[in-house]
């Protein structure tokens, strides 16, 4: 397979398309030409050795990174059929389409509740009230924290544990009906208990959504994502369905990644 | 493990299941014509071993994609190089099947001693099948003590097997030295039910294998 240049012929419906994406942190070139199609409700996974570029390209695709001033980009990042770095774009609704969870769970020093109300209020999505309320509900039901939170919703995000602290940021990502679901490393602070709750809810949330989730557990890659793309010094090497890349990749070196013998 | 393992998983099963049961089913409608003394019959039994190696083939590549996925480890992981192992047995067990069915149909006639032929191949039959039936049954088996206890009744009637066969063997040998010009047939019947015999070791072989998956202890194939 050809780098930076893989496409595929599925059945599925593009939800992303990534075209010739090239990245530099001043001088640094991080992402070379990065070709790839990513498919709505199918869960992505992108792996790769530690500064091979993942996290990097998973922030292009909410303009994450035009926080940082060195950073500049070219190419193209269509989603819907339009370009997310044209000049008439505004990233706040590129965020708001594009939601994110971190790798460590980030709650508001706020009571439970606002931690979900806050965003859908702020962007006008819902009123304070009935509505509101309801929205908070069905979040926190999608992420599966409902039934563990719905008695105690007035006390602080931050005493929950870590896996349904990650659980109550995936139900804020969601409150504001984004489309997408960027999840850079999302159970990396977890025990296996969580972290298998948080797998569980990925498979149940891309009924609705498209994820991409960064991870350095090849083994989550492989539990929960449809397609995986093995990135390697800024390079995209291979991106098929994971059951391809985990039985039978075609490049040596994702092989050798997915072996363990580099990396 | 994630729910779409537990489908795999159950994907799996259910395949090697349906292999195992239209073996078991085989000898069922066999028995059933040896039984009503209608040989001919035998030749209604549909049993492709090309299919089901194909569908054999299909259980093994999807084992290898979900070993590969899951990382199942110990019950699991068992469970899963046991149906790895059990495809094979299967497709073993089905060919010998086919292979009495064609031979003995073939060198069974009147001109045979068929009352002695009979008086042993039915009981060496029912061994069989009893023994590859209560194999697939510990598949799906869920209690240790009903596995270990299934696990036993199997080697029973293997054994079993493997005696009628002995007994056979020395009849039909008496048989062939008193009517000599017959002696392809009867070495023919010898060959068929010899299968069958087999058939009962592959079904001793399931059996341990799933005892293993269900159990645990070191992996034995006999």
């Amino acid at each position: 397979m050809v780098e930076g240049k893989i496409k595929m012929a599925k059945d599925n419906k593009i939800k992303v398309k990534v075209d010739d994406l090239n990245l530099w942190y001043g001088d640094n070139h991080a992402l070379h030409g990065i070709n790839v199609d990513i498919y709505e409700n199918q869960i992505t996974a992108l792996i790769g050795p530690s500064g091979c570029g993942k996290s990097t390209f998973l922030r292009c695709l909410n303009r994450m990174n035009d926080l940082i001033s060195s950073v500049h980009i070219d190419g193209s990042i269509i989603i819907d059929k339009k370009n997310i770095y044209d000049k008439d774009v505004d990233e706040v609704s590129v965020r708001k389409k594009i939601g994110m969870v971190f790798q460590q769970p980030n709650p508001f020093p706020k009571s439970i509740y606002d931690n979900v109300a806050y965003a859908p209020i702020k962007h006008g999505i819902v009123a304070k009230g009935k509505e509101c309320d309801e929205l908070v509900e069905n979040s926190l039901r999608k992420s599966g924290l409902w039934d563990e939170v719905k008695d105690k919703l007035n006390q602080p995000g931050t005493s929950l544990s870590g896996g349904q602290q990650q659980r109550l940021c995936i139900a804020r990502t969601i409150a504001v009906k984004p489309e997408v679901i960027l999840m850079d490393e999302p159970t990396s602070a977890l025990d296996p208990i969580s972290t298998e709750k948080i797998e569980a809810l990925m498979l149940e949330l891309k009924k609705d959504y498209t994820i991409i989730t960064v991870t350095h557990n090849m083994q989550q890659a492989a539990r929960v994502a449809d397609y995986t793309a093995f990135f390697h010094l800024g390079k995209l090497i291979e991106y098929d369905e994971t059951e391809t890349i985990f039985v039978n990749p075609s490049n040596k070196k994702t092989e050798d990644y997915i072996t363990g013998r580099f990396g | 493990m994630l729910k779409t393992y537990e489908e795999k998983r159950n994907n799996i099963k259910d395949e090697v299941l349906l292999i195992g049961n239209s073996v078991v089913e085989a000898l069922e409608i066999s028995l059933k014509t040896l039984k009503s003394d209608d040989v001919s019959a035998l030749k209604e039994i549909d049993l492709s071993v090309k299919k089901l190696s194909n569908k054999s083939n299909e259980i093994d590549n999807l084992i290898v994609t979900t070993l590969a996925l899951y990382s199942p480890e110990a019950k699991d992981l068992r469970e899963m190089v046991s149906f790895l192992k059990i495809t094979n047995e299967l497709i073993r067990a089905a060919a010998n099947v086919k292979g009495f069915v064609k031979i003995f149909r073939k060198a069974y006639s009147d001109d045979l001693n068929t009352s002695t032929i009979l008086e042993f191949t039915i009981p060496l039959h029912k061994s069989a099948l009893l023994s590859l039936r209560t194999s697939m049954s510990m598949i799906e088996e869920t209690n240790d003590n009903h596995a270990e206890e299934k696990y036993g009744r199997v080697i029973v009637e293997d054994s079993k097997a493997d005696d009628l066969y002995s007994m056979v063997e020395k009849n039909i040998l008496k048989l062939i030295t008193k009517n000599l010009e017959l002696s392809k047939e009867y070495f023919d019947i010898l060959s068929s039910l010899r299968r069958l015999a087999r058939t009962s070791d592959r079904a001793s072989s399931i059996a341990s294998l799933a005892l293993f998956a269900q159990v645990g202890g070191d992996i034995t194939q006999s």
